[in-house]
């Protein structure tokens, strides 16, 4: 059972998780950034539940780890659909909406069948093991998806302020995730330091786009001259 | 190259990329596991039971001879 420190940390994330949807509701942004916003908004049920299923069976039962690893899987998908979205507002002039979902189905497609492929070959429950090797596999396509993303962003110079923090906060995030795993698994005896480290990374998402939606108006611009300069 | 080409290419790039990334990361590992959505407790995940692995096959104690 997780100490009152990991509980804090938890129910602090979730009030965060909660406090981007009451920010979007606030601001009328709720529709505009409609993925990002059910992203938040069910990952904050997800704890819920994940609370309620880990005070009835604990953290070692059956339940609680098919409930975690399902939800988890989820809330990826809905994250990569909620990073797909914003990949739409920067393409927006282009009208290339088309090819950004199909670009988008290929890539999830194409994820889902190497994780099966892969899980197809190493393991004999195909079903369990797929959940949260797809979900592990996700992660790292965000992460590639976000940095391609803020590359678009610099060679197009987008200037919408709002948008260039939201996909800011996201490249932190996947990029601290990365980070962590990567830690974790060159390093196996930091692995108790980077498990208490990681309730904090999912902390900072929802506080960055929280702020975000609060502090920044969506028609606020950036001074072009305050990005990276890169030559068309 | 068709835009429907540079897509699929683009998604195909995308996907080679991550994955390599995540095989470069996890070469050395021993598979640990990390959740990243919101900061509930994460399980251990599922074992293929607990029983020891065997030994790999070896038939008969004969010292191996040498390949051709």
């Amino acid at each position: 059972m997780p100490g009152p420190l990991q509980f804090a940390i938890w129910f602090l994330g979730t009030l965060l998780e909660v406090a981007v949807v009451v920010c979007a509701v606030k601001k009328n942004l709720f529709r505009r950034y409609f993925f990002l916003n059910l992203y938040m908004l069910l990952s904050a049920a997800v704890s819920a539940g994940r609370f309620r299923v880990l005070m009835t069976d604990g953290v070692d039962s059956t339940v609680y780890r098919y409930f975690y690893f399902y939800s988890d899987a989820l809330l990826t998908i809905i994250l990569f659909f909620a990073l797909i979205s914003l990949f739409g507002y920067v393409f927006q002039e282009m009208h290339v909406e088309k090819y950004v979902r199909m670009g988008a189905v290929l890539l999830l497609g194409g994820t889902a069948w190497f994780t099966y492929a892969v899980v197809n070959q190493s393991s004999a429950r195909i079903v369990t093991h797929f959940v949260f090797e797809l979900s592990q596999n996700l992660y790292f396509v965000g992460l590639v998806l976000t940095y391609v993303l803020w590359g678009a962003i610099l060679k197009l110079r987008e200037t919408r302020a709002l948008l260039v923090q939201l996909v800011l906060s996201l490249g932190v995030y996947f990029s601290a995730y990365a980070a962590s795993y990567a830690i974790s698994n060159l390093r196996p005896n930091l692995f108790y330091y980077v498990s208490l480290l990681v309730p904090v990374i999912g902390c900072l998402l929802p506080l960055a786009w929280a702020y975000a939606f609060w502090r920044v108006p969506d028609d606020s611009r950036l001074v072009p001259a305050r990005l990276t300069m890169v030559p068309r | 190259m068709s835009r429907k080409l540079t897509t699929l290419f683009l998604a195909m790039f995308v996907l080679v990329t991550a994955m390599g990334l995540k095989t470069v990361v996890t070469t050395h590992g021993d598979s640990s596991v990390l959740m990243a959505n919101g900061s509930a407790p994460a399980p251990k995940p599922w074992f293929n039971g607990s029983a020891p692995a065997p030994k790999p096959w070896k038939n008969g104690s004969a010292p191996a001879p040498k390949p051709w």
